[in-house]
């Protein structure tokens, strides 16, 4: 008799899903967490009012660089002295780049994993993103099409709650909506200017996961309208934003279906060769190194892109030598993030008049055109820009004057300033992969990663045409002052959005997982982190992770149900 | 035992002078110099110089200045706790120079003389940086109080108008 229905490794984004999908459904589900707990009233900092944040809230210098150097050189917006306990010191959780390779591995492990730090940009995937593969020849055919996926784009995003407006475009399809963060004046100029003078591409509000008008399921999870503050970062008392612990943790809660162990790290799998079934889970506890085992019926591996790859790594057997689940021998291949180091900002004029109140969560998105409205382009796929328009407010002091002149300069009315910074899809390559370190071992005895990502001619030559795209958008718009540096590509990683590293396919031999995100070689083992994309698109990834997550979580207990798990 | 406002009262008289009390007044330039007893990174003269271009770069107007909202002693703070020792290196390097440059051109009475003297010193300075002219750390100093300044109470919410909770988003508003 097993310990439980179900074990799901890992608690963020994707897992929390899992969790309350399993649980809903009647399953008794053990949740395994690498690391501390969370208690939001406890360890939300939103409230601290910023001037009761020592030195300006920054981390010591000397703090940054024992623990924090890959942390914060990736994310210095994000981690601040009040937040750096959402974010792993790298001396304590060390990778490794392969030789003449960089890679930011961003990451916090705590309850709810980085669905508490993220951006909370939320897109779906349009049909072309599925296709895509298979008309090009390249990686392998997504064995899931749109039409299967949308429905359940629906109910996660019901659940979660999305503000956003519907804008009809096809390949960004519209989803339930709340009410969308207006555009400001500035936008509302800039999109009309752009929309005439490029009649392929559009310019709309941020999608993004805030609740606008909760809905009486969000209410009953103690969840309320964003507030307008702009202090995410910091998790948020309001439960405002979509996060597994503001979510779908307290929804597989109130089930009385979840068991919950924190400092738990996953070693390996268990595999019984006889049925062909994982059986078990082999944690060490992240504060005692006590080892021990979990059995459950069915696994869900949620401990993001590059972990879950490395748990089946680690769990080697006699029936699959070189990783579990791993015969086609793509697990911790195919590694993708989406790329930036491309945009450009100007200035507005004729809005002096006008200003902004409250902080709002997004700005503007400029959804992709490239070889969809528009082609003949030199590179394939494509990428959308993120950006926005709002007065210019700076504080840190780089205006010539001093006095009252110099005082009262950051509140004098002046023109707008605009920005937009391209995200790339970038394309799936078996060489771009993570492998375990075959001696260096982390202090619980786990191989440390071994990160070996480069980015090709599509993604650079990508790249610099959304920088000339990017002044042309802002000439057309009539800004003055217009400035783009040169492109400097971001380190993979760098995005947060890693993905792909046991990827969905039709053919066993070739990919990891089916489209049900369920391991073709272990009936009972289902990936619905990152890892199960078997393209990066270029649409903000989180959303895909929930729905697949569902509908597998969906399927798993339909297959309990039925006995065939 | 001396009480804390005594304290900070001879703290001000010992670093400030009589020039920063006449400049802001009163009880809350006593207050502008807490919550540190006496500064910890910076020696007396330099705290009397920060004190001073803090005053002039952001003076008390019809909202509180930078010597309202504690900024030196923010400041003191910050190198103490957060900076690194080439911060702190390059951060006492650049006032010392701003010192040296400000003395120079204020008949060598930078803080105790007319604040119009050590407003035409420092204006001279600041234009210089941002014509291009290499003003050694100047344009990170000014930028460290102002940040400094607009990070408290009284920068963000009396000057700026900063609202901790807006409640709303209204992307269109004008100017009243």
């Amino acid at each position: 008799m097993a310990d439980f229905d179900a074990i799901v490794i890992g608690s963020g984004m994707s897992g929390g899903w899992s969790a309350k999908e399993l649980t809903e459904r009647g399953l008794k589900v053990l949740v395994l967490e690498r690391g501390p707990e969370i208690v939001p009233e406890r360890d939300y900092t939103d409230r601290i009012l910023p001037w009761d944040s020592p030195n300006l809230d920054r981390i010591p210098q000397d703090e940054i660089a024992e623990h924090y150097p890959k942390q914060y050189g990736g994310v210095a917006y994000a981690i601040k002295e009040t937040t750096k306990h959402f974010w792993v010191k790298d001396d304590e959780h060390p990778y490794e780049e392969a030789e003449g390779t960089r890679y930011d591995w961003l990451r916090g492990y705590h309850t709810g994993g980085r669905s508490i730090m993220w951006s909370r940009q939320t897109y779906r995937l349009g049909p072309q993103d599925f296709e895509a593969n298979q008309k090009e020849g390249i990686g392998v055919d997504w064995p899931v099409r749109y039409e299967d996926i949308a429905p359940w784009y629906d109910y996660v995003e019901r659940f979660a709650g999305i503000a956003g407006n519907a804008d009809g475009l096809s390949q960004l399809p519209d989803g339930v909506f709340q009410p969308a963060f207006a555009l400001t004046c500035a936008e509302e100029d800039f999109k009309s200017r752009v929309e005439s003078a490029f009649p392929g591409r559009n310019v709309i509000a941020a999608r993004v996961a805030h609740l606008t008008a909760a809905t009486e399921e969000q209410r009953a999870l103690g969840r309320s309208n964003c507030r307008a503050r702009n202090r995410c970062e910091h998790g948020c008392v309001y439960k405002a934003y979509f996060s597994s612990l503001n979510a779908t943790l307290p929804a597989a809660q109130r089930t009385g279906n979840l068991t919950m162990v924190h400092n738990a790290i996953v070693q390996s799998l268990d595999y019984d060769p006889a049925t062909a079934r994982v059986t078990g889970v082999r944690v060490i506890d992240a504060e005692t190194k006590q080892r021990r085992v979990y059995t459950a019926r069915v696994v869900f591996l949620n401990a993001s892109t590059i972990a879950s790859a490395m748990i089946l790594l680690q769990s080697t057997s006699e029936t699959f030598t070189n990783g579990l689940a791993n015969r086609s021998d793509q697990v911790g291949r195919n590694l993708m993030d989406h790329i930036s180091g491309a945009g450009a900002r100007g200035l507005m004029h004729g809005f002096d008049d006008k200003t902004v109140y409250g902080r709002r969560p997004g700005g503007i998105y400029i959804p992709r055109y490239a070889n969809i409205t528009e082609t003949e382009k030199p590179y394939l796929r494509g990428f959308g820009y993120q950006g926005g328009a709002r007065p210019i407010s700076s504080t840190n002091g780089q205006i010539p004057g001093i006095g009252r002149a110099f005082k009262e300069a950051h509140r004098a009315p002046g023109p707008w300033s605009v920005s937009i910074g391209a995200f790339g899809e970038q394309l799936p390559s078996p060489d771009n992969r993570v492998t375990l370190h075959p001696s260096r071992r982390d202090q619980w005895g786990n191989p440390v990663a071994v990160l070996n990502v480069t980015y090709g001619d599509n993604e650079r030559i990508m790249l610099e045409e959304a920088r000339k795209d990017a002044i042309a958008m802002l000439e057309a718009a009539g800004c003055t002052d217009i400035r783009s540096p040169n492109v400097n590509l971001t380190r993979p990683g760098n995005r947060i959005h890693e993905m792909g590293s046991a990827r969905m396919g039709r053919d066993p031999s070739t990919s990891v997982l089916n489209g049900r995100c369920q391991a073709h070689d272990v009936d009972n083992l289902f990936v619905t982190d990152g890892s199960f994309m078997a393209s990066s698109a270029c649409q903000n990834p989180s959303l895909t992770y929930m729905a697949f997550s569902a509908r597998a979580a969906d399927y798993a207990a339909d297959l309990m149900a039925d006995g065939t798990l | 035992m001396i009480s804390r406002r005594d304290a900070i009262k001879s703290l001000v008289i010992t670093v400030g002078g009589s020039s920063l009390l006449s400049a802001c007044g009163g009880r809350v330039v006593l207050d502008a110099l807490t919550p540190n007893a006496s500064p910890r990174f910076y020696s007396e003269r330099e705290m009397a110089v920060l004190s001073r271009v803090s005053d002039l770069l952001l003076p008390r107007t019809e909202t509180p200045g930078a010597l309202d909202a504690q900024v030196p002693a923010l400041l003191d703070q910050l190198m103490t706790e957060w900076a690194s020792s080439e911060t702190r290196d390059a951060h006492r390097t650049a006032l010392t120079a701003l010192d040296t440059r400000l003395q120079a051109s204020s008949g060598g009475d930078f803080l105790e003389g007319p604040n119009a003297v050590a407003e035409q010193a420092l204006a001279a300075v600041d234009g210089a940086a941002f014509a291009g002219e290499p003003v050694e750390g100047y344009r990170a100093l000014k930028g460290l109080i102002t940040q400094a300044y607009f990070a408290t109470e009284a920068g963000a919410v009396d000057e700026q108008q900063w609202v901790a909770v807006p409640g709303r988003w209204d992307p269109c508003v004008d100017r009243s």
